[in-house]
């Protein structure tokens, strides 16, 4: 029956072309604004997290009291040695990791970057280039150069040649993986030996390297070897000096690097207040949309009412024309705000994902705030005196 | 049939069966707008009756409380004083949804069409049509009632692309599709033209002389007086004549009336 009526709704919204796209520009214009604001919440986050989801293993082992991978505290590298003879463990790879000051080749000017050392013989990264690249990484002074790292490096290609920590260091390639809150403007990617070379005698104000630390611990399990179980096992028969966490899962270490950076930083505060914004000007914009329909439509909706309508009725017509302005609207902000993530992601190295999860959710929200504007607008039309169309 | 708890239930009695015989009874009505000290009344007294099939004319000054007794019968508004019985209801006291349900056996015809300019023509009568639940022929018995009223080639056209006298027909189609008993029109020749006002007041003279159906129409056109079984004149809220058509033609002659206007 419901299908079998006139949509008026649908029609009453579209009739004026001119100002439905108004209407519909402005619905999208707050979703875009919703998008943009979850959008940088999410890219911070999930950034942090990149670099850990390249890992290549199951089990990550880390010092104690780092509490995230800012805090630059590395851990006795014989627990690895010791973690490989328990039943399960198929490999432990030691990563070494420093901050060091990187001088941009094209200005001179040097910046804070992060490097990232192992042996190349252990796969401990997911990324093809350094396989690609292994013969020419195992010469002395040699790194890759992250594509995604900030502009202020400058050139990001094989054979530039520059300063790393005031030690001459040659590029022989790059890889992609993006910009955190710890790797300053991007990360290098070196030989273990390599990094024994950068920074085992850095000068009395530094620490002193050696392979009797590692910074981050990971750990390749047997197929089929129950992680969890694992983790336990580790756990209780190795030192308390060393903290053993699955990589994956609500209680891994990738999740309590995220948990970290939400509960210790303003961000979500922040980016949850603006995106509240965004949602109350949708409300607004979309309010003052069926309220100037239900005004330009006085006298006719009145006459509705004259002829033998319910209230009901006309609270349906006004909520399914806020409904129809929640999908019309939402489509083109959606497609627009795919557009800014790209840009936004190639500007900044941050990692913007646009998620199923969250169109979802964003399209709820939209959908609510159409409807709570239809329900304030609605009273307008309870308002209507069927008596009022006599004599105007 | 209630029982009557009036003290003379023989007058009770008869009063209830003139009141199902007609259309409209209407008996000690006053109105009043405003609460308080801004309380006004525009209506006293009116005691009315509109016989079944009955073309009613009702004239008066502009203020004479014409159109709100016109929205009492239509249910449109509650009365608080005095007894209104429409098609055998008695509206005094009638809740929201009753009222909802009065309208629906009424016709309303106004000055304005009102028509819906997102809609077709055929769209705008079917919101009628839908709304007694007919979803089946709903666009049959539109683009039938349109060709009645010889608009049977525009039943697609939207109201922008129609002339004034095409929409007021529309809004005519619209408020007789579902065959009410009851038609109420408040001027509703007045934003036409002559011919376009005469046609509409004849297709109005038709129903009511072979479909039975009562007509109550206001009116300030004189050209439109003749389709009038009845004319009845309404001052400063008071029914101050009722009498036939013929009658109220000895006593306005046309040239004096004329005359009258002139000097307005
Ligand atoms: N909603 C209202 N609230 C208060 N007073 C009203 C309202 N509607 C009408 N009135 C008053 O009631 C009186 C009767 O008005 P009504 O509209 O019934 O006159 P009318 O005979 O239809 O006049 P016209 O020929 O100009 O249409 C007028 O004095 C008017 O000012
Ligand atoms: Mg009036």
């Amino acid at each position: 029956m419901f299908f079998k009526r006139t949509p008026l709704a649908l029609l009453n919204l579209i009739h004026d072309r001119r100002k439905f796209l108004t209407s519909m520009a402005g619905v999208g214009f707050a979703v875009v604004l919703m998008f943009l604001f979850t959008g940088f919440m999410n890219a911070l986050f999930d950034s942090q997290l990149q670099l850990l989801e390249r890992l290549n293993g199951e089990i990550v082992m880390v010092d104690r009291l780092k509490t995230n991978m800012f805090v630059p505290r590395a851990f006795a590298r014989r627990r690895l040695y010791q973690a490989r003879s328990f039943e399960g463990v198929e490999a432990a790879f030691p990563i070494y990791i420093s901050d060091a000051n990187w001088k941009n080749p094209e200005t001179r000017r040097t910046r804070p970057v992060r490097v990232l050392a192992f042996n190349l013989a252990d796969p401990v990264l997911l990324l093809p280039e350094v396989t690609t690249h292994l013969s020419q990484l195992q010469l002395p002074d040699t790194a890759l150069i992250d594509l995604r790292a900030r502009e202020e490096v400058g050139p990001k290609q094989a054979g530039v040649v520059s300063e790393l920590a005031k030690r001459q260091l040659r590029i022989v390639g790059t890889f992609s993986l993006g910009t955190d809150f710890a790797s300053g403007n991007g990360n290098l990617i070196m030989s273990d030996q390599n990094f024994l070379r950068f920074f085992a005698n850095r000068g009395p104000n530094e620490d002193e390297r050696s392979f009797a630390t590692a910074d981050v611990g990971l750990i390749k399990v047997k197929p089929g070897t129950d992680v969890n179980r694992l983790v336990q096992t580790l756990q209780t028969r190795l030192p308390s000096d060393v903290l053993i966490l699955p990589k994956d899962g609500p209680n891994g270490f990738v999740e309590r690097e995220r948990t970290y950076w939400q509960e210790n930083t303003t961000i979500g505060f922040v980016f949850t207040l603006l995106t509240a914004m965004g949602f109350v000007v949708g409300i607004i914009l979309v309010y003052q949309i069926l309220y100037t329909d239900v005004a330009d439509h006085w006298s006719e909706y009145a006459t509705l009412k004259a002829m033998g309508y319910n209230n009901l009725f006309l609270l349906s017509v006004v909520l399914q024309e806020a409904v129809i302005l929640s999908v019309l609207g939402f489509i083109p902000g959606f497609l627009v705000s795919a557009l800014i993530y790209n840009a936004a992601a190639g500007t900044t190295g941050l990692l913007f994902k646009m998620t199923a999860g969250r169109i979802i959710g964003l399209y709820v929200a939209t959908f609510f705030m159409c409807l709570i504007s239809g329900a304030i607008a609605v009273r307008k039309v309870q308002a209507t005196d069927p008596a009022e169309v006599f004599g105007l | 049939m209630k029982p009557a708890s009036s003290t003379a239930p023989v007058d009770a009695f008869l009063e209830e069966s003139a009141a199902t015989a007609s259309a409209v009874s209407i008996r000690g009505l006053d109105y009043f707008f405003g609460q308080g000290e801004l309380r006004k009344q525009v209506l006293y007294d009116i005691n009315l009756t509109l016989p079944k099939g009955q073309i009613v004319i009702m004239t008066g000054p502009s203020g004479s409380g014409k159109t709100t007794l016109l929205t009492l019968i239509g249910a449109l508004r509650s009365i608080h004083e005095g007894s209104l019985q429409v098609l055998g209801q008695e509206l005094r006291g009638l809740g929201n949804s009753k009222l909802v349900e009065v309208r629906r056996n009424i016709g309303f015809i106004f000055q304005a069409h009102n028509l819906f300019e997102s809609l077709t023509a055929s769209q705008n009568v079917e919101m009628a049509v839908e709304l007694v639940g007919n979803f089946k022929n709903k666009r049959q018995q539109a683009a039938a009632m349109l060709g009645q009223l010889g608009l049977g080639e525009r039943v697609s056209y939207k109201p922008a692309s129609l002339s004034g006298g095409q929409k007021q027909r529309v809004a005519i189609a619209r408020a007789l599709v579902n065959e009410p008993q009851l038609i109420l029109a408040d001027e509703p020749t007045a934003a036409l033209d002559k011919k376009s006002g005469r046609d509409v007041v004849t297709i109005m003279q038709h129903l009511a002389k072979n479909e039975g159906r009562t007509i109550l129409m206001v009116t300030h056109d004189n050209r439109i007086l003749d389709v009038a079984d009845r004319i009845i004149n309404l001052v400063d809220g008071r029914l101050e004549s009722d009498e036939t058509l013929s009658h109220f033609q000895e006593t306005h002659d046309p040239k004096k009336l004329d005359g009258q206007m002139f000097i307005l």
